[in-house]
């Protein structure tokens, strides 16, 4: 079969590989129909996560139709259109049983890497690097998902394939990055990062009751839609202070809830970027956090900083001063995909969420090399392209 | 075949066979010493699995499990109500075996010593986990690096602690998620020999854990 894999560092191809095969009593085997790009991906297209070898085929945010099920397979059959989680989830470990997902024990097959740079190793994820399991992922026409039962999910009919592949990473992602936020109503949320997360996480404050939601990037082509298809207020820091205009946008106070939606290639303007870029270059720091180090400095006193894009080490100049000294509640992680998308699914056939804008680029797996180039180049106004293998 | 008490003695001879796995990565992993006392040395790993104790022991009276989890490593006899003999085979393969002698020693506890093979003691010790958070399954052994171990080409490395922990998370997976995951020959688009050198590393990041 045909898949998207990479070379090296900033290098993709589409290949011939092997097709998958059922593995495990619990696999089952899903013809790909829809694949997104995602920013996290750019972080190991780049090397900032650096446990990819080359031939590993890319790829965790997708759908299909379930052409195969292993013997211990109950809730799918083969025909079903499932959306499928990002992380893999065993369903039998603590951490599952608590629903926290992306933290599983029993996912990830080479914990080594993770246990020693982290501490502990978090749940596998499919198309992401050794680090994360060495899963092959789904820029592929098949692929295969372990725990079929836990990780996929049957898709209401009439919602497109364009929407609903949404469900299987960016829309999870946002709304834990909103539920993070303990809203109770009429809350002001600033978003960094107008991405597909960000986008999602905008919604999702909305619908736990922010009352006001500031989207930040620097993109025109970003804010405007998050402007024009949620109705929320955006700062383009670009060319505005951004600290500043939160303080003026709260009267003073700051947002209640920061939500964080760039990751470790955070951009920034100004010579703290070109530092931080240069830290980063040389090694000496692995991450960029220049968006978490204003979300930090813009969240009101009390107020909550929620981290969901990736970071992968050690950063530099993190202010935990302000974070101490304003007694902040800082919450973070990999999405437990599990445990929202029945619900996303819901909102998504009940209109309540509509990502299928998202979908700027629809392409064949065979152009997703260029999918890539611009979703990284941020050309043509992509917010993400969306391979379509079949 | 018996009560659910002594079956899961299974969960010992995956321990003792440990030794075993540690071989095949002995050498390549050069770690610390282990600690040492009265000239054994002495490994205690530990791990948590999310279900009770009855559960735990009850999880190796399913031989097909059972089988799985060890079959290609070990057979077991039973001697008396309590007491087995297992023979255990290299996972490395060469043909080595070892025997011993493993011991329902009281509610979830077992011991086992080497009677044929390198010199090895061991216990496994089943322990309510704080706060419904299931079983700690802790485990020790105790091995020597005498002329018999070195005969069996086992350094004196802590490999067989490398290989403990591996054999107590397949343990865990196998009760709490009914399999272990494997990667390994996942579609990708290496070469023959890219994909040996990537099974390589593979090995490397499955094995052992946390430093
Ligand atoms: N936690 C999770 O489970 C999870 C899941 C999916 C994605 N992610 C992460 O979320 C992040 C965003 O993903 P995406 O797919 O939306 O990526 P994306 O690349 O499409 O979007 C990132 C956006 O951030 C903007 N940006 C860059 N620097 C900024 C700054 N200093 N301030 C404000 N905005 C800035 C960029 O212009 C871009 O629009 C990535 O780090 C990704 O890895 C996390
Ligand atoms: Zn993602
Ligand atoms: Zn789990």
């Amino acid at each position: 079969m045909r898949a998207l894999c990479w070379e090296g560092v900033g290098k993709l191809a589409v290949r011939d590989v092997p097709e998958p095969r059922i593995r495990a009593e619990g696999d089952i085997i899903v013809k790909v129909r829809a694949s997104s790009v995602c920013g996290s991906d750019l972080h190991l297209i780049n090397g900032y996560l650096p446990a990819m070898r080359e031939g590993d085929v890319l790829g965790h945010e997708f759908m299909g139709e379930v052409v195969e099920t292993g013997p211990g397979v109950r809730r799918l059959k083969v025909g079903d259109r499932v959306v499928v989680g990002s992380v893999v989830a065993c369903g039998g470990c603590w951490y599952c049983r608590t629903e926290q997902y992306s933290l599983c024990d029993n996912s990830n097959p080479q914990p080594v890497f993770t246990e020693k740079l982290w501490g502990h190793s978090p749940a596998g994820i499919l198309g992401y690097s050794h680090a994360a399991g060495g899963y092959s992922g789904s820029h592929a026409e098949y692929v295969r998902v372990p725990f079929g039962d836990v990780g996929a999910f049957p898709v209401p009919d009439g919602v497109p394939d364009d929407s609903v592949v949404f469900a299987s990473d960016a829309m999870p992602t946002g709304w834990m990055a909103a539920d993070f936020c303990g809203l109770t109503g009429g809350e002001v949320v600033a978003v960094w990062g107008g991405g597909g997360v960000g986008q999602m996480a905008a919604r999702a404050a909305q619908l736990l009751g922010a009352g006001r939601v500031i989207v930040i990037d620097r993109l025109p082509e970003r804010l405007a839609p998050a402007a024009d298809r949620l109705g929320v207020e955006t700062v383009n820091y670009a060319d505005t202070d951004v600290l500043e205009a939160l303080r003026e946008m709260t009267a003073g106070r700051g947002p209640d809830a920061c939500i964080e939606a760039v990751g470790m290639e955070s951009h920034d303007v100004g010579p703290a970027y070109a530092y931080d870029k240069a830290k980063q270059t040389a090694r000496l720091q692995s991450d960029r956090p220049t968006s978490v180090r204003q979300a930090i400095m813009a969240c009101r006193k009390g107020g909550t900083v929620s981290i969901v894009g990736v970071y992968g080490g050690l950063v530099d100049k993190f202010p935990l001063g302000a974070a101490m000294n304003k007694a902040l509640v800082l919450r973070m992680g990999q999405m437990h995909a599990q445990r929202y998308i029945p619900m996303l699914l819901d909102r998504l056939a009940a209109g309540e969420i509509d990502p299928g804008y998202l979908a700027t680029h629809p392409l064949s797996l065979e152009q997703g090399v260029r999918g890539y180039e611009v979703f990284e180049k941020k050309q043509e106004g992509c917010l993400r392209s969306v391979l379509h293998p079949a | 075949m018996t009560s659910n008490g002594t079956r899961w003695v299974l969960l010992g001879a995956g321990a003792l066979t440990a030794v075993g796995v540690g071989r095949t990565v002995a050498r390549r992993r050069r770690r610390h010493q282990p600690e040492r006392q009265d000239g054994w040395y002495v490994v205690r790993r530990g791990i948590t699995v999310d279900r009770p104790v009855d559960e735990v022991i009850g999880f190796w009276t399913d031989r097909e499990r059972l089988d799985r989890a060890l079959a290609e490593w070990a057979t077991l006899e039973q001697l008396a109500d309590n007491r087995w003999r297992c023979v255990a085979r290299d996972p490395a393969g060469g043909g080595t075996e070892w025997c011993a002698e493993i011991q329902v020693a009281g509610p979830g506890r077992l011991t086992w010593r080497v009677t044929d093979g390198p010199a090895q003691h061991g216990t496994v010790e089943l322990v309510p986990a704080p706060q419904d958070r299931g079983t700690e399954i802790r485990a020790e052994l105790r091995y020597r690096s005498g002329r018999l171990r070195r005969a069996f080409g086992l350094a004196a490395g802590d490999e067989p602690d490398l290989g403990l922990r591996d054999t107590l998370r397949r343990v865990k997976s196998l009760i709490e998620a009914g399999q272990v995951i494997d990667t390994r020959r996942d579609p990708s688009g290496r070469s023959p020999a890219q994909e040996a050198a990537t099974d390589r590393v593979r090995e490397k990041l499955t094995t052992g854990g946390r430093a």
